[in-house]
Protein backbone atom coordinates (compact mmCIF):
# COMPACT_ATOMS: atom_id res chain seq x y z
CA UNK A 1 0.00 0.00 0.00
CA UNK A 2 2.76 2.03 -0.30
CA UNK A 3 2.14 4.08 -3.28
CA UNK A 4 -1.04 5.34 -1.05
CA UNK A 5 0.24 6.70 1.92
CA UNK A 6 0.92 10.52 1.92
CA UNK A 7 3.98 11.33 3.36
CA UNK A 8 4.85 13.45 6.08
CA UNK A 9 1.90 13.22 7.75
CA UNK A 10 1.57 14.02 12.05
CA UNK A 11 -1.15 14.40 14.15
CA UNK A 12 -1.82 14.04 17.98
CA UNK A 13 -4.01 13.92 20.91
CA UNK A 14 -4.93 13.72 24.21
CA UNK A 15 -7.24 11.37 25.95
CA UNK A 16 -8.98 10.81 29.54
CA UNK A 17 -6.30 7.71 31.25
CA UNK A 18 -9.77 5.20 31.10
CA UNK A 19 -10.97 2.51 29.71
CA UNK A 20 -13.99 4.48 28.16
CA UNK A 21 -12.00 6.59 26.01
CA UNK A 22 -10.07 3.55 24.00
CA UNK A 23 -13.41 3.61 21.28
CA UNK A 24 -12.65 7.42 21.21
CA UNK A 25 -8.57 6.20 20.77
CA UNK A 26 -9.93 3.93 18.19
CA UNK A 27 -12.06 6.49 16.06
CA UNK A 28 -9.01 9.19 16.43
CA UNK A 29 -6.62 6.35 14.57
CA UNK A 30 -9.53 5.41 11.92
CA UNK A 31 -9.62 8.82 11.21
CA UNK A 32 -6.19 9.21 10.21
CA UNK A 33 -5.64 6.11 8.73
CA UNK A 34 -8.35 7.12 6.24
CA UNK A 35 -6.12 10.44 5.76
CA UNK A 36 -3.41 8.37 5.15
CA UNK A 37 -5.31 6.06 2.47
CA UNK A 38 -4.17 2.70 4.36
CA UNK A 39 -5.90 -0.10 3.05
CA UNK A 40 -8.73 -1.68 5.58
CA UNK A 41 -7.35 -4.87 6.25
CA UNK A 42 -4.04 -3.14 7.57
CA UNK A 43 -6.01 -0.27 9.45
CA UNK A 44 -7.58 -2.96 11.15
CA UNK A 45 -4.25 -4.54 12.42
CA UNK A 46 -3.12 -0.92 13.41
CA UNK A 47 -6.04 0.03 15.26
CA UNK A 48 -6.26 -2.92 16.96
CA UNK A 49 -2.64 -2.66 17.91
CA UNK A 50 -3.10 0.91 18.93
CA UNK A 51 -6.02 0.47 20.71
CA UNK A 52 -3.95 -2.42 22.75
CA UNK A 53 -1.41 -0.24 23.81
CA UNK A 54 -3.12 2.74 25.06
CA UNK A 55 -5.27 0.03 26.70
CA UNK A 56 -1.65 -1.37 28.38
CA UNK A 57 -1.59 2.10 29.80
CA UNK A 58 -4.59 2.80 31.68
CA UNK A 59 -4.16 -0.91 32.75
CA UNK A 60 -1.24 -1.17 33.71
CA UNK A 61 0.35 2.17 34.10
CA UNK A 62 -2.54 3.73 36.01
CA UNK A 63 -3.79 0.35 37.09
CA UNK A 64 -7.58 1.22 35.58
CA UNK A 65 -7.77 4.08 37.98
CA UNK A 66 -11.08 5.24 37.28
CA UNK A 67 -10.78 8.60 39.65
CA UNK A 68 -7.63 9.91 37.65
CA UNK A 69 -7.35 12.82 35.86
CA UNK A 70 -4.59 12.24 33.90
CA UNK A 71 -4.12 12.39 30.04
CA UNK A 72 -2.34 10.49 27.88
CA UNK A 73 -1.12 11.42 24.24
CA UNK A 74 -1.35 9.24 21.14
CA UNK A 75 0.59 10.56 18.37
CA UNK A 76 0.81 9.29 14.61
CA UNK A 77 3.20 10.01 12.37
CA UNK A 78 3.97 9.01 8.67
CA UNK A 79 7.28 9.97 7.08
CA UNK A 80 8.42 8.39 3.99
CA UNK A 81 6.10 5.61 4.23
CA UNK A 82 6.99 4.76 8.26
CA UNK A 83 4.30 4.81 10.24
CA UNK A 84 5.49 6.00 14.08
CA UNK A 85 2.72 5.92 16.72
CA UNK A 86 3.77 7.66 19.91
CA UNK A 87 2.55 7.22 23.58
CA UNK A 88 3.14 9.22 26.22
CA UNK A 89 1.84 9.03 29.93
CA UNK A 90 2.72 9.84 33.62
CA UNK A 91 1.80 6.87 35.22
CA UNK A 92 3.63 4.22 37.23
CA UNK A 93 7.17 3.84 35.04
CA UNK A 94 7.09 0.66 32.76
CA UNK A 95 9.92 -1.89 32.84
CA UNK A 96 10.29 -2.47 29.50
CA UNK A 97 11.84 -5.86 30.50
CA UNK A 98 8.95 -7.00 32.12
CA UNK A 99 7.41 -6.28 29.22
CA UNK A 100 6.39 -10.01 27.53
CA UNK A 101 3.56 -11.59 25.99
CA UNK A 102 2.86 -14.91 27.22
CA UNK A 103 4.66 -18.02 26.67
CA UNK A 104 2.46 -20.30 23.50
CA UNK A 105 1.41 -23.03 26.11
CA UNK A 106 0.30 -21.00 28.83
CA UNK A 107 -3.45 -20.67 27.61
CA UNK A 108 -4.45 -18.05 30.69
CA UNK A 109 -6.64 -14.78 29.70
CA UNK A 110 -3.84 -11.83 30.00
CA UNK A 111 -0.44 -10.74 27.88
CA UNK A 112 -2.06 -11.13 24.44
CA UNK A 113 -2.28 -7.84 24.10
CA UNK A 114 1.16 -7.12 23.69
CA UNK A 115 1.59 -10.67 21.83
CA UNK A 116 -0.94 -8.22 19.21
CA UNK A 117 1.10 -5.03 18.79
CA UNK A 118 4.43 -7.37 18.67
CA UNK A 119 2.44 -9.51 15.61
CA UNK A 120 1.75 -6.61 14.13
CA UNK A 121 4.17 -3.98 14.63
CA UNK A 122 7.89 -3.96 12.75
CA UNK A 123 9.14 -2.09 16.34
CA UNK A 124 8.57 -1.57 20.00
CA UNK A 125 10.22 0.51 21.57
CA UNK A 126 10.19 2.05 25.09
CA UNK A 127 12.23 5.55 25.12
CA UNK A 128 13.06 7.57 28.25
CA UNK A 129 9.67 10.17 28.72
CA UNK A 130 11.03 13.54 28.71
CA UNK A 131 8.72 15.53 31.37
CA UNK A 132 6.34 16.17 32.25
CA UNK A 133 6.11 12.49 31.05
CA UNK A 134 7.22 9.45 32.68
CA UNK A 135 6.80 7.11 30.20
CA UNK A 136 7.26 6.99 26.01
CA UNK A 137 6.24 4.25 23.77
CA UNK A 138 6.69 4.01 20.33
CA UNK A 139 5.72 1.73 17.63
CA UNK A 140 7.07 1.90 14.11
CA UNK A 141 5.96 -0.13 10.90
CA UNK A 142 6.97 0.35 7.68
CA UNK A 143 4.40 0.85 4.87
CA UNK B 1 -22.05 -3.52 23.37
CA UNK B 2 -25.89 -5.17 23.34
CA UNK B 3 -26.60 -8.60 23.84
CA UNK B 4 -29.81 -11.37 23.61
CA UNK B 5 -29.93 -15.24 25.12
CA UNK B 6 -31.92 -17.31 23.29
CA UNK B 7 -32.56 -20.34 25.53
CA UNK B 8 -33.21 -23.74 23.35
CA UNK B 9 -33.57 -27.03 25.92
CA UNK B 10 -30.68 -26.86 27.70
CA UNK B 11 -28.29 -24.72 25.28
CA UNK B 12 -27.89 -20.84 25.97
CA UNK B 13 -26.91 -19.04 22.62
CA UNK B 14 -25.60 -15.87 23.05
CA UNK B 15 -25.47 -13.29 20.35
CA UNK B 16 -23.18 -10.58 20.65
CA UNK B 17 -23.28 -7.11 19.33
CA UNK B 18 -21.48 -4.38 18.34
CA UNK B 19 -17.33 -3.51 20.00
CA UNK B 20 -15.94 -5.59 22.37
CA UNK B 21 -13.14 -3.88 24.75
CA UNK B 22 -11.72 -3.58 28.05
CA UNK B 23 -14.71 -1.16 29.00
CA UNK B 24 -17.65 -3.51 28.47
CA UNK B 25 -15.52 -7.24 28.43
CA UNK B 26 -16.55 -7.73 32.32
CA UNK B 27 -20.25 -7.09 30.86
CA UNK B 28 -19.57 -10.16 28.27
CA UNK B 29 -18.12 -12.23 31.15
CA UNK B 30 -20.78 -11.84 33.25
CA UNK B 31 -22.91 -13.15 30.54
CA UNK B 32 -21.32 -15.67 29.11
CA UNK B 33 -19.75 -17.20 32.52
CA UNK B 34 -22.72 -18.01 34.88
CA UNK B 35 -24.42 -20.05 31.90
CA UNK B 36 -21.35 -22.19 31.46
CA UNK B 37 -21.17 -22.33 35.50
CA UNK B 38 -24.97 -23.58 35.41
CA UNK B 39 -24.31 -26.61 33.39
CA UNK B 40 -25.59 -24.93 30.22
CA UNK B 41 -24.11 -25.70 26.68
CA UNK B 42 -22.97 -22.16 25.36
CA UNK B 43 -23.20 -21.26 21.51
CA UNK B 44 -21.54 -17.47 20.90
CA UNK B 45 -22.75 -15.78 17.68
CA UNK B 46 -20.26 -13.29 16.71
CA UNK B 47 -21.40 -12.16 13.38
CA UNK B 48 -22.37 -9.12 14.86
CA UNK B 49 -19.15 -7.80 16.40
CA UNK B 50 -17.46 -5.19 14.46
CA UNK B 51 -14.60 -5.21 16.72
CA UNK B 52 -12.46 -7.31 19.71
CA UNK B 53 -9.39 -6.71 21.36
CA UNK B 54 -7.39 -8.99 23.72
CA UNK B 55 -9.83 -8.52 26.19
CA UNK B 56 -13.00 -10.12 24.68
CA UNK B 57 -10.55 -12.75 23.78
CA UNK B 58 -9.77 -13.29 27.03
CA UNK B 59 -13.39 -14.19 27.86
CA UNK B 60 -13.27 -16.48 25.52
CA UNK B 61 -10.17 -18.18 26.75
CA UNK B 62 -11.80 -17.82 30.15
CA UNK B 63 -15.48 -19.37 29.23
CA UNK B 64 -13.77 -22.32 26.86
CA UNK B 65 -11.48 -23.24 29.95
CA UNK B 66 -14.31 -23.32 32.37
CA UNK B 67 -16.79 -25.31 29.86
CA UNK B 68 -13.75 -27.77 30.33
CA UNK B 69 -13.82 -27.62 33.83
CA UNK B 70 -17.70 -28.14 33.61
CA UNK B 71 -17.92 -30.96 31.03
CA UNK B 72 -20.51 -28.61 28.93
CA UNK B 73 -19.90 -27.58 25.43
CA UNK B 74 -18.81 -23.86 24.35
CA UNK B 75 -18.28 -23.05 20.48
CA UNK B 76 -18.55 -20.43 18.21
CA UNK B 77 -21.26 -20.47 15.86
CA UNK B 78 -20.81 -17.38 13.67
CA UNK B 79 -17.84 -14.77 13.56
CA UNK B 80 -17.51 -11.75 11.47
CA UNK B 81 -14.48 -10.99 9.48
CA UNK B 82 -12.73 -8.43 11.67
CA UNK B 83 -13.25 -11.04 15.08
CA UNK B 84 -11.86 -13.67 12.59
CA UNK B 85 -8.74 -11.96 11.91
CA UNK B 86 -8.23 -11.19 15.61
CA UNK B 87 -9.24 -15.04 16.72
CA UNK B 88 -6.39 -15.90 13.60
CA UNK B 89 -3.65 -14.21 15.48
CA UNK B 90 -4.49 -15.44 19.04
CA UNK B 91 -5.33 -18.82 17.74
CA UNK B 92 -1.83 -20.39 19.56
CA UNK B 93 -3.59 -19.31 22.82
CA UNK B 94 -7.17 -20.80 22.16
Amino acid sequence: MSETAQSNHTEKKDFLVRSSSLKDVRTFCREVFEKLQIEQNLKDELVLAIAEAAQNIVKHAYKNDPQTDDKMVVQISCKDNKLQIGFYDMGTPVDPNKVKHREIDNVKPGGLGTFFIQEIMDAVEFKDGKKPWINHLVLTKQL
Amino acid sequence: MSYKVDEIDNKRVVHLNGEIDMEVSDKARNTILPLIEAGHEVQINLSKVDYMDSSGISVLIESKKLSEQKKTKFELIEVSKPVEKVLAMARKFL
